[in-house]
């Protein structure tokens, strides 16, 4: 199995994953996509030498993982392209901010504080949106999005692109191979025919799309029919979970809570 | 069941402009039959069953199909009564799971789950896949997928069948599954091949295509045994008649000896 094949499996597995019936799935879509919002807003507007008063925000991806019972192995390693992308972002800023700041009685580089910071912060908003999508089907997302009145047209694109990733990817998966077949020495596609292997991909899968998405309208679907069946309305519970979290976000963001505990025991 | 009904009258078609591939084409179908619908490779045979359930709305002439002309106001009525099979599983089965792709016909029809669930046992009891039934789609064999895809097109219970090459990519027993399969199911149904030995064993007429028209219609037998015919439009007779022709000339030989 090839690589691109292999991301086609992991999103259906996802998908999988998504429609289990773990207690945080059943958590109303539309609240754990705010509370995503929320938890990203918050983690971002961290300043940017407050790496311990960040550590904090991990509570919620933690408790989400056990809640949820999922696999926190199986985070890192679908998001092991994207991550140190994430990570490269401060990787200069030791060597930009020569400045030095206190902390406690230490002496402290603030480019070093600042890198740290800015890679939690991609890495903590990385695992929200990871955990929104581990527990949250695409169609349901696409319910909680029509209940903030987006527009139709948006929403059915939303879910029509989660859908043609895969074939995009299965796509890549069978034009790869047939090359590899032809070319065995090779490893990858050489860089000379890059452009024509992109030509002919997005036409093949425009191409694939156009019939997905023809086969759906044969099938009677309207996307606005589809998910809309998803809605469902919010209930007590739902607010609860949403209100606790919240709060907490507000409480970590603005007071350096793990440095107040760590005050009483020390 | 509905009376099962197409009539296609002077229809002509193109992709691009000045390159008609259906040229004032007719024919028509009603009843419960198998009808093969044979012809080169690229002759239209596909374009014309995408007219049929109105994808391309650009031709001339007229398509009824249970009476109703197709047009956009009646898409919607007219896409609930034939079920469309295509050649490529792969564009069918987009859902993870067998199970949810067979249910999405008649969930996007909003029928109450206790139907969706009652049609999904029974299309994939008609297709001898319930054991599938709680697979991913992407860990099926081709031959599975296919078996699949129909099941995703009766749970919708249309009066009218229209396949695209059903048999390519099927392993010689899945092809004989899909031959009962064609055998029992009681809809009105096309059937696009070039698969002649399919077309003989299940369709009882036969329209031949060519030059963007229907050139012969008529019984199977017929016209699956007209080599000459066949021949003069790329199309070789079926594997088994060739046997018994060989034959017939070997025996030939003998009694000349
Ligand atoms: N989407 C399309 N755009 C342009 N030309 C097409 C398209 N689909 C098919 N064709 C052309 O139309 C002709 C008929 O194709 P098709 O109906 O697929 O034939 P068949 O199914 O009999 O093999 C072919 O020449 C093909 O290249
Ligand atoms: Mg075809």
């Amino acid at each position: 199995m090839n690589r691109a094949e292999g991301a086609a499996r992991e999103i259906s597995r996802l998908d999988m994953l998504a429609r289990r019936d773990q207690r945080v799935n059943r958590i109303h879509p539309l609240v754990k996509f705010l509370l995503t919002v929320g938890y990203i807003a918050a983690v971002v507007s961290f300043p940017k030498y407050d790496v311990f008063g960040l550590l904090g925000m991990m509570v919620y991806p933690i408790a989400t993982f056990l809640l949820g019972e999922l696999s926190v192995r199986d985070a890192f390693r679908r998001l092991r392209v994207v991550l140190p992308l994430v990570c490269v972002a401060g990787l200069f800023n030791p060597l930009l901010d020569q400045n030095r700041v206190r902390l406690g009685d230490v002496w402290i580089s603030a480019g070093v504080l600042s890198m740290l910071t800015l890679m939690g912060k991609g890495v903590f908003s990385l695992l929200a949106s990871y955990l929104l999508i581990a527990t949250t089907t695409a169609e349901a997302l696409c319910g909680a999005l029509s209940m903030l009145r987006l527009p139709e047209a948006v929403i059915t694109q939303f879910l029509l692109t989660f859908r043609y990733i895969t074939v995009l990817l299965e796509e890549v998966g069978r034009m790869t191979q047939a090359y590899a077949l032809r070319a065995p020495r090779q490893k990858g596609v050489h860089r000379k025919v890059w452009g024509p292997f992109a030509g002919q991909l997005l036409l093949r899968s425009m191409d694939r799309a156009n019939e997905v998405y023809e086969s759906m309208l044969l099938r009677g679907f309207s996307g606005k029919r589809f998910y809309q069946r998803q809605r469902t309305p919010l209930c007590g519970r739902d607010l609860a979970y949403g209100a606790f979290w919240l709060a907490l976000f507000a409480l970590f963001r603005f007071f350096p809570v793990l440095l107040l505990v760590g005050g009483i025991f020390l | 069941m509905r009376e099962a009904e197409i009539a296609v009258e002077g229809v002509s078609f193109g992709y691009e402009k000045g390159r008609k591939i259906l040229k004032e084409l007719s024919f028509q179908a009603s009843g419960t039959e198998n009808i093969g619908l044979i012809g080169e490779n690229g002759v239209g045979k596909s374009t014309l069953l995408k007219l049929l359930v109105g994808l391309y709305p650009e031709f001339t002439g007229t398509i009824r199909i249970g009476g109703m002309p197709v047009e956009k106001k009646n898409l919607a009525k007219i896409r609930s009564q034939i079920g469309y099979v295509f050649q490529d599983s792969d564009s069918q089965l987009f859902c993870a799971s067998v199970d949810e792709d067979v249910a999405f016909a008649p969930r996007n029809y909003g029928l109450p789950e206790a139907e969706v669930e009652r049609r999904v046992e029974r299309a994939l009891a008609m297709t001898g896949t319930l054991h599938l039934r709680d697979r991913k789609n992407y860990s099926l064999s081709g031959g599975e997928k296919k078996l699949v895809a129909i099941a995703g097109i009766l749970s919708m219970s249309p009066d009218i069948l229209l396949m695209d090459e059903p048999s390519a990519a099927l392993d010689p027993k899945n092809r004989r599954r899909l031959i009962g399969i064609l055998h029992e199911l009681p809809q009105l149904k096309i059937i696009a091949s070039h698969d002649m030995d399919l077309i003989l064993d299940t369709c009882s007429r036969t329209l031949l295509m060519a030059d963007g028209r229907i050139v012969r219609d008529g019984a199977t037998e017929e016209i699956l045994r007209d080599g000459e015919l066949l021949e003069a439009h790329g199309l070789e007779l079926p594997l088994r008649l060739q046997g018994q022709i060989e034959i017939m000339s070997g025996k030939m030989r003998t009694d000349i000896l």
